[in-house]
């Protein structure tokens, strides 16, 4: 009688290696070839991946924060105020909006972030706060701001 | 929503035609403003896969202007992929073999290189002076401000205009003017 079995004990790493490689083959299952069949090859590329993911997770922050600003710019500009002043004017007058609301606002409520940066605007001048760079005429001078009460609450200390 | 409103949403969408004066004006600092345009950056709706470019018409491309010697000294380099092929043409003969190259290049530089520059370039129309043809004038609809201001020249100026112009004082008969 032989007995295969003890010998094959020799060389087996135990029940963990199984379940070790399928880990890393159920992290390759969406490659194509020998990225998904080879363990050797697999778990090269699957390493690299989670690389890649550990530092893209900074990277998104980076991109979605250069995205808002452009939006937030590119609306700044159609409204006649430099992105700066915009912050400025709606810090003093106490509406602390982020980056993600106010680009959100600038694409998808465009009357409303006009009525922000006629506030901003308004906050300024009132404020006395001049920007040299804004050497155009401000919109939002048909709201009639001066009309709805807003100057008192601008006016008081925040 | 209203038949105005409608249209309002139709016009976020399409494709306005702007037209850009690049008489007396820097290339490189006009081609900024123009990738704005070209990739829709002016638009609150932006997005780098979001298809919101604008087309650039730009005429007079033949007048613009560089800065310092930059005529002389700035070099186009350019490989044929053969041993020994490559060229280095300096800008001023750039411009006078094509007026409409260095604006070009310009804004091919200025965008960043991906799969999509190239078909954004297909949106920009580069006239080396003020005749654009019909059917391209009848679709702009509006005018990308210039960078800097173009002066006027002595002498394009009426010698009416220079003699009526007030003057501290006249020069002495003797005067020898260089």
């Amino acid at each position: 009688m032989v007995f295969l079995t003890v010998a094959n004990w020799v060389r087996a790493r135990g029940p963990d290696e199984f379940w070790r490689k399928r880990r890393i083959f159920r992290l390759a299952a969406h490659y194509i070839g020998r990225r998904r069949n080879c363990y050797s090859v697999a778990v090269r590329n699957v390493h690299r991946a989670l690389v890649y993911a550990t530092k893209a997770r900074k990277l998104k922050k980076q991109d979605m924060k250069d995205l808002w600003n452009t939006r937030i710019l590119a609306a700044c500009e159609q409204h006649n105020i430099t992105a700066f002043s915009l912050k400025e004017g709606l810090d003093r007058a106490n509406i602390m909006l982020d980056r993600k609301s106010l680009a959100d606002l600038a694409a998808w409520e465009p009357q409303t972030f006009k009525c922000l940066a006629a506030v901003a605007q308004e906050k300024l001048r009132l404020d006395g706060f001049i920007d040299g760079t804004d050497k155009k005429e401000p919109t939002g001078i048909n709201l009639n701001l001066k009309d709805v009460m807003l100057e008192a609450w601008l006016k008081e200390k925040k | 929503m209203s038949a105005a409103k409608r249209v309002q949403q139709w016009a976020t969408f399409a494709r306005t035609w702007h037209i850009f004066d690049c008489k007396w004006q820097d290339p490189y600092q006009s081609a900024e403003v123009i990738k704005k345009y070209l990739l829709g950056m002016h638009k609150p709706i932006y997005h780098p896969m979001n298809d919101c470019g604008d087309v650039v018409v730009c005429i007079n491309s033949r007048e613009i202007a560089l800065r310092g010697n930059d005529w002389r000294q700035r070099a186009y380099f350019h490989h044929t992929g053969y041993p020994g092929g490559a060229t280095w043409t300096l800008a001023w003969e750039v411009h006078n073999k094509d007026p409409t190259m260095i604006i070009k290049k310009a804004v091919y530089k200025a965008m960043r290189g991906n799969l999509q520059r190239r078909h954004t370039m297909q949106r920009l129309f580069i006239y080396p002076g003020e005749e654009i043809p019909e059917d391209i004038v009848q679709n702009v609809t509006n005018q990308i401000r210039q960078l800097r201001l173009v002066p006027t020249r002595l002498d394009h100026i009426d010698e009416e205009e220079v003699k009526k112009f007030p003057k501290v004082m006249d020069y002495p008969t003797d005067y020898v003017l260089k």
